[in-house]
This record gives structure tokens, C-alpha cells and sequence, in this order.
């Protein structure tokens, strides 16, 4: 534990992809709303920025692996992997929890109408939900899957690149909090981090197996 | 100011349909609901209330409270 506390990269991570977004909520002038809606609506954001952090702490990135070693990078791209894909995945519900406390419309209707909404971010949403189901369910299923480990890390990070891109757009165009600074914020990780994922994949050679010590 | 602010809308249209005051219009390039007449705003709620996404926003201080049935 004490190799990730005192780990450079993983305190830079938790100022980018924690506190950045964090200063930006709070300076964003936002009205204020339920304590509830205040933390559904903070978790979920945390949840997003956290998985374009997974680009960053993969084998892609050299600066990680270096600090880290891959053992150590794997395990927390799997405990960010499960902890905000869940949240993730959820999150369509958070936004009619809060309406089994209020009056008006009722949850199921207020998530019936989202679902049937035909707007781009919304496509774009269920777009990226169905994907990440799908990346979820292939990392849980590796070893049952019909396919060498390298194609599933390859087909992995390409639907993550899809994933993220439609999720930043979704993002961008529906997310409450979506100012100019926390749009610019979240293109420009998503960008470096997909940018970390194609030099990678596209520059790297065969290597022999490695022993981390 | 009445109706303040709209964030995060999915542009379904509901609260549109609900402003009897005729407030709230979609704005065609976007889809999404754009507040228009403010002035014309009654402090009703309804707009807000069924709002699936809670995006409506509307001034604490000017607001009456929400009579709800209990039936
Ligand atoms: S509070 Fe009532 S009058 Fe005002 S915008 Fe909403 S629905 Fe219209
Ligand atoms: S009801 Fe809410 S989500 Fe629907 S158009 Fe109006 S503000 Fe947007």
C-alpha cells in the first residue's frame, strides 16, 4: 500500500482526474440541490474522470509502469476498472432516484421519457452504456473467452477508445456540470489518453517476458 | 427572476408542453429547452416538477411552497 501512497504518478492522478475536476465543480457556479443530488451527481463525475484515468494506468503508459510496475498498474486499472464501471452503469438510475422523494414525476416516468428521448447525447449515452456493458463483461470473461490474451488486450482498448470517445461527448453535451473549463478538461485528458493507447498499440514491437521485481 | 436557470437537459420537451405561462421554448438548432419569457414565469413549479432530469432551476426566494395531495 505504501509503494502507491508514496508513488509520484498516483498523487499527480489524484490532483488531474480528482481534485482538477473537483476545483472546476465548485467554481462552476452551479445552484445549489439536495445533498443527495449534490453527491449522485459528484460520484458520477469522479466515476468518469477515474476511467479516463484507466489510459494513464495501463501498460500504454511508460511513466506508470516505470513508477509502479506492471503488476502493481494492472491491479489498479482493475480497482478503478470495477469500482466506476459499476457506478457508471448505474448512473442512468441516479438521476430519478431523487424523484421518490419529490413531487411531480414519478421515477419510472422520468426514466421511461429519458430512454425515449431521441437527442444526440442521449443516442450517444446509450451508445457508450452498451459499451461498456460489453467491455465489463469481456474483461470479467477473459479466460473464457475464444481469444489469445493480446487480442483481447487489443479489442479491449479499442472499445475503450470508442467507449470514451462517445461517453465525452455525452458528457459534454448533457452533464449538468459540463462548463467550458470541465469540457475542455475532460477533451484534453481523453484526448492524451487515447493519444497514450494508439502509440502504444500502434509502435509496440513483441516482447519477451518480463519478471517484475 | 422567477425560472433561473435549465442544466443538464435532454431536450424532451415535457416542460414546454407543462408551462402554462408558455415560458420555456426548445431552441431548434439544439433541441434543448431554453428560457425565453422569463418575466411571464408564475413560480408554479410545474416545469420543474416534471422535469425527468431535475435540470430546471428556479428561485428559492421568490418560491411559494408546493402544495402536494396526500390521497
Ligand atoms: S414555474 Fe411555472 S410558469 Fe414558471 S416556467 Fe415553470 S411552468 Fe412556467
Ligand atoms: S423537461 Fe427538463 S429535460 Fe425536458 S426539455 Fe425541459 S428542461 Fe429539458
Amino acid at each position: 500500500m505504501d509503494t502507491y501512497r508514496k508513488s509520484p504518478f498516483v498523487k499527480i492522478s489524484v490532483l488531474v482526474f480528482g481534485g482538477l475536476p473537483l476545483l472546476l465543480w465548485i467554481l462552476g457556479g452551479f445552484p445549489e440541490r439536495s445533498f443527495l443530488k449534490e453527491s449522485l451527481s459528484f460520484v458520477t463525475m469522479l466515476s468518469f474522470f477515474f476511467m479516463i484515468g484507466m489510459f494513464f494506468f495501463s501498460r500504454a503508459n511508460a511513466v506508470v509502469v516505470k513508477d509502479l510496475k506492471m503488476h502493481r498498474t494492472k491491479k489498479i486499472h482493475k480497482a478503478i476498472g470495477t469500482t466506476c464501471v459499476s457506478i457508471m452503469l448505474l448512473h442512468p438510475l441516479f438521476l430519478v432516484l431523487p424523484r421518490f422523494f419529490e413531487a411531480g414525476v414519478s421515477p419510472d416516468d422520468a426514466f421511461v421519457t429519458i430512454v425515449t428521448t431521441f437527442h444526440t447525447g442521449i443516442v450517444l449515452g446509450m451508445l457508450a452504456w452498451i459499451l461498456l456493458l460489453t467491455l465489463g463483461m469481456m474483461a470479467l470473461m477473459r479466460n473464457q473467452l475464444p481469444m489469445t490474451y493480446k487480442t483481447w488486450r487489443r479489442w479491449h482498448g479499442i472499445l475503450a477508445v470508442v467507449f470514451i470517445a462517445a461517453a465525452a461527448w455525452h458528457a459534454i453535451d448533457l452533464g449538468r456540470h459540463s462548463s467550458l473549463a470541465m469540457s475542455s478538461l475532460i477533451i484534453l485528458l481523453t484526448a492524451v489518453g487515447v493519444r497514450l493507447f494508439l502509440k502504444h498499440t500502434i509502435t509496440s514491437k513483441p516482447q519477451k517476458p518480463r519478471i517484475d521485481r | 427572476m422567477t425560472i433561473e436557470r435549465i442544466d443538464g437537459c435532454i431536450g424532451c420537451g415535457t416542460c414546454v408542453k407543462t408551462c402554462p405561462t408558455d415560458v420555456i421554448r426548445r431552441d431548434p438548432k439544439t433541441g434543448k429547452a431554453v428560457i425565453m419569457y422569463p418575466a411571464d414565469c408564475q413560480i408554479c413549479h410545474l416545469c420543474r416538477m416534471y422535469c425527468p432530469v431535475g435540470a430546471i432551476t428556479i428561485s428559492p426566494e421568490k418560491s411559494i411552497p408546493v402544495v402536494v395531495s396526500w390521497g
